[in-house]
C-alpha cells in the first residue's frame, strides 16, 4: 500500500534530531526574517535549512515540493511587479508591460519567506516518521486521541485509496465502464462512491470498537510504544535556537 | 476455453520482482481450483484473465478470442468474477436490484435481466429476499447475493474468489450445490481459495501456484498427492487426505466417503 508520509528513510544526523528540535526550528525560522525584515536575514536562513537539507540527502525529494511553491510564487512576482498600487519606479519595460521596482522588491520579499517557511517544514517532513512527531508531541502534552486522529489520516488515505480501486475493479468485472467521456464517468459515479462510503463508515465503527475494546479511552497513564527518541544536543540547540529568537527580538526593539 | 501463453506480469513496471512469470495454461471445461500461499500470484492471474490487469508479456485467448485491448466491462459477457469482500460492490437498495445491475451492464433486456437475476438468486438460496435492503444480509448472505450477481450475467467462465470464507456449514453446502449447478450448464467454474477441504470435494482440476509460477498441475487427487510440491507452495493436503496418509492407507484419499471405504476396506 502506498504511504502519503513524505518521510524519506536515510542515515543522518538530521534524521536523528527529535521532533520537537525540528517544530522549535521551524518557529525559529519563520520569526527571524518576520523579526528582523532584511533579505540578508532571509538568505541566511533559507540557506541554513537547505544545507541541513543537503546533509539529510533528501535534497532531491524536495524538487517537486519547490517546483510547485516556484509556480505560485511566479504569479505572485508578476502581479506584484505590475499591480502593487505603491508601484513608482520603473525597472523595465517589454513592450506595453511594465515592471515596478517597489513591487518587485515586495515580491522578493513573499517569495523568500515562503521559500523559507517550506524550506524549514521539508526538514521536519522529509526526515521524522509522522508516528515519531505524534508520539514526542503526546509526550509533550498533546491528547492521545488528536495523536491518533493526526496518526489514522496517514492510515486511512491509502486504505481509502486501495479501496476504491478494488471497488472499481469489482464494478468493471460486472460490466460497467469507467473510462471514457463525462457522461460514462457520470454514471459510474453512484456504483462507487456507494461502497467506498457504506465501506468507510463501517470500518470506522469497527476501529472505534477494535480501539475502544483495547483500552484507547482508559483513563490510567499510557505506557508508549517506542523508546523517546532523543539526540544529544537536543537541548543545546534548542536552547541557542529559543536564545536567537529572544536575541532578535530585542534587537528589534532596541535598534 | 482459455488459453494463457508466455505469461508474464509485474506491478512495477522499473524495477522489482515479477509477480508471475512464463504461465503457460490451458483451461478446458474442467472446474479449476488455484491455490498457493499468499502472494504466490493467484489473485494477478485472475484479474488479468478478467482483463483488469494487462500482461507485460504473452498472450491469453478467450474462446479463441485474444482480450488484449478488451476492457475488463467488455470481457463482462464472457467471464465473471466474484470478488472476495461483498462489501466491495454492492450498492443498490434492493437484492435484485443489485442482481440486475450486471445483466443491465450487458444491454441484457430487462425483462430478461430480471428473470436471470431471479433464477440466480434462487440458485443462491435469497429469492426470498428481493425487496431487500443488501445491507440488511448477513455477510454470509452477501457473499452469495454477490455470487449470484455475477451468475445472473449468464457467463461461460465464473471465477470466484475464497468463495467458503465467512461460510457456515449450511453456506459452503449452497455453494457446493451452485458449483455443481454451474457445472452441469457446461460452464467453467474455477477458484481461488485456501479452502483444501473443499477443493477435494468440489474440483476437478488443481493447479499450485508458486512465487509467480506454476508448481503443480493435474487432476485434483493427483497433485494432493505431490507432497513435495505441497511443501514447497507452503499448501497443506486436506485434512481427511493427511489423516489417511498418517494411517498409511494406500493411495491419496479426498473425501469422508473414500475414507470410510478404506477403512472398511482394511478392516
Amino acid at each position: 500500500m502506498n504511504s502519503i508520509s513524505l518521510y524519506v528513510e536515510r542515515n543522518s544526523f538530521v534524521h536523528d534530531i527529535d521532533p520537537i528540535t525540528k517544530l522549535i526550528y521551524i518557529v525559529f525560522a519563520i520569526l527571524i526574517p518576520i523579526i528582523l525584515p532584511s533579505f540578508t536575514i532571509s538568505f541566511i536562513c533559507v540557506g541554513i535549512s537547505l544545507v541541513l537539507l543537503a546533509f539529510a540527502k533528501v535534497l532531491r525529494k524536495t524538487v517537486p515540493v519547490f517546483s510547485f511553491v516556484f509556480l505560485i510564487l511566479i504569479t505572485v512576482i508578476i502581479i506584484q511587479g505590475l499591480f502593487k498600487p505603491e508601484n513608482e519606479t520603473i525597472l523595465f519595460q517589454i513592450g506595453p508591460i511594465t515592471m515596478y521596482q517597489e513591487g518587485l522588491l515586495f515580491a522578493l520579499t513573499i517569495t523568500l519567506r515562503v521559500i523559507n517557511i517550506v524550506s524549514a517544514f521539508m526538514i521536519l517532513v522529509l526526515t521524522t516518521k509522522p508516528s515519531e512527531l505524534v508520539e514526542s508531541l503526546v509526550r509533550k502534552g498533546l491528547s492521545p486521541r488528536i495523536g491518533y486522529m493526526i496518526v489514522s489520516v496517514f492510515q486511512i488515505i491509502p486504505e481509502m485509496m486501495a479501496a476504491v480501486s478494488t471497488i472499481t475493479d469489482a464494478q468493471r468485472a460486472r460490466g460497467m465502464e469507467t473510462e471514457g467521456n463525462f457522461f460514462v464517468r457520470v454514471k459510474a459515479f453512484l456504483p462507487l462512491i456507494g461502497p467506498v462510503v457504506l465501506g468507510s463508515l463501517i470500518n470506522t465503527k469497527e476501529r472505534a470498537m477494535a480501539l475502544e475494546v483495547r483500552g484507547f479511552n482508559s483513563r490510567v497513564p499510557k505506557t508508549y510504544l517506542y523508546e523517546e527518541k532523543t539526540y544529544a544536543h537536543s537541548k543545546l540547540i534548542q536552547s541557542l535556537l529559543l536564545l536567537g529568537i529572544a536575541g532578535a527580538i530585542v534587537w528589534r526593539i532596541v535598534s | 476455453m482459455i488459453n494463457v501463453k508466455n505469461l508474464s506480469f509485474s506491478y512495477k513496471k522499473t524495477e522489482g520482482a515479477r509477480v508471475l512469470s512464463d504461465i503457460h495454461l490451458e483451461f478446458d471445461q474442467r472446474s479449476t481450483a488455484i491455490i498457493g500461499q499468499n502472494g504466490a500470484g493467484k489473485t494477478t492471474f485472475v484479474k488479468l484473465l478478467k482483463g483488469l490487469l494487462k500482461p507485460d508479456i504473452g498472450q491469453i485467448t478467450i474462446k479463441g478470442q485474444d482480450i488484449k485491448g478488451k476492457t475488463a466491462a467488455e470481457l463482462a459477457r464472457t467471464i465473471g468474477l466474484i470478488f472476495q469482500n461483498p462489501n466491495d460492490q454492492i450498492f443498490k437498495r434492493t437484492v435484485l436490484d443489485e442482481v440486475m445491475f450486471g445483466p443491465l451492464n450487458i444491454q441484457m433486456e430487462k425483462s430478461a435481466a430480471k428473470e436471470k437475476a431471479i433464477e440466480a438468486l434462487k440458485m443462491a438460496g435469497l429469492d426470498h429476499h428481493l425487496d431487500t435492503n443488501p445491507h440488511d444480509l448477513s455477510l454470509s448472505e452477501k457473499k452469495l447475493l454477490c455470487m449470484a450477481s455475477v451468475m445472473a450475467m449468464e457467463t461461460d467462465i465464473i471465477i470466484f474468489d475464497e468463495p467458503t470464507i465467512a461460510q457456515d456449514n449450511q453456506g459452503k453446502e449452497k455453494i457446493k450445490q451452485i458449483i455443481q449447478t454451474l457445472k452441469d450448464k457446461g460452464k467453467l467454474v474455477m477458484t481461488i481459495i485456501h479452502d483444501m477441504d473443499f477443493v477435494a470435494e468440489n474440483f476437478e482440476r488443481t493447479i499450485v501456484f508458486n512465487e509467480g509460477k506454476v508448481l503443480a498441475d493435474g487432476p485434483t487427487r493427483e497433485v494432493f498427492s505431490q507432497k513435495q510440491a505441497l511443501l514447497q507452495a507452503n499448501v497443506e493436503a486436506p485434512y481427511i487426505t493427511q489423516l489417511a496418509d498418517k494411517l498409511g492407507f494406500a493411495g491419496t484419499v479426498l473425501s469422508i466417503g473414500e475414507f470410510i471405504d478404506k477403512v472398511d476396506a482394511n478392516k
